[in-house]
This record gives C-alpha cells, structure tokens and sequence, in this order.
C-alpha cells in the first residue's frame, strides 16, 4: 500500500457505468507523481492517505463491482513529508 | 487510475479473436511522453483528457471478465488543468 497526498476533487460527468457513482480524487505521490483514486471515505485536499492497488482496490470499495484500480482506505492522522 | 490525454485513434484490422471491434486510442501520460494503448469504453475524441484504470477492472470495464485489456478508458474528466496538478 502507498502513501498519496491528496491534491483535489476530480470531476468526470461522462463514465463507464461500472464507475457508478464514485467520487474520484486527484493524487500525488512522493516521488511527484500523479493518480487518481476511487474516495469511499470522503477525504478533504491536503490530506495524506494510504491507499490499495489491483484487485484489492475493488475489494476496499463499499462495492466491489466498481471498476477501480486505485482505492483510498484511509486518512493518516500525521504524516511528515521527507 | 492514470490521468491521460488522447492523441488518436489506433486502426489494427489484423487483432486477436478476444478483441473484437472495440476502438483503441493511443494515449499519452503527457504530451510528449511515452505513448501506450487503451481500449475506449467510453467514447472520446483526440484531444479530451481522460482517466484509464488498470488490473482486472480494466478487463471488465472493457466489455466482459475476459477481455484482454490491461489500460481501459473509464471517463472522461470535464475540467483538467495539466499544469496546475
């Protein structure tokens, strides 16, 4: 599981139905890179989080019929950047 | 997911049984990188930023468990500000 921070919402009218309803979040890891994520938590920007990847991250979501690849499962409570 | 931007459209007539006619794009994680291909589920045009999952929700988001995509375009994002991220 990888260490993102949060960098904002992301909005995407037009989808596959598989997405559903999922709320979507723009990431950025510690070497600078950028991913989006499925939020079943509900993460304000600016915050870091933990996230899963692959199969797993269908598994973390409420339902696991989304079609994702990239879900956060939590909030870290306190995190210093290196 | 992977934000991308659609370059073009990519015509393969000879192509595994397993594809079938889905449309394929060539992608780009940024202009000038690295180009891949995605399978379109959505319907999207050069130009339009999109967001491509990977793993066994590619193969699914593609039409069906056994479709053999790894990198499927699952939307389309509706404001996306490539330098801001």
């Amino acid at each position: 599981m990888d260490i993102w921070r949060v960098v904002d919402e992301l909005v995407c009218t037009r989808r596959v139905p598989g997405l559903g309803a999922a709320s979507l979040r723009v990431l950025r890891g510690q070497k600078g890179e950028i991913s989006v994520a499925t939020d079943p938590v509900g993460v304000p920007a600016g915050k870091w989080v933990f996230t899963t990847v692959g199969s797993a991250a269908r598994l973390a979501m409420p339902d696991p019929t989304v079609q994702t690849d990239l879900t956060i499962c939590g909030i870290i409570d306190q995190w210093e950047e290196e | 997911m992977k934000i991308m931007r659609v370059e073009k459209t990519l015509v393969s007539t000879n192509r595994i049984d397993a594809f079938g006619h889905r449309p394929l794009l060539v992608v780009q994680d940024k202009p000038g990188g690295p180009r891949s291909v995605a399978v379109d589920a959505v319907g999207c045009i050069p130009g339009d930023w999109v967001i491509c999952v990977g793993s066994s929700a590619a193969r699914e988001a593609a039409g069906s468990k056994d479709y053999p995509s790894d990198l499927t375009i699952v939307g389309i994002i509706d404001h996306w500000n490539p330098e801001g991220a």
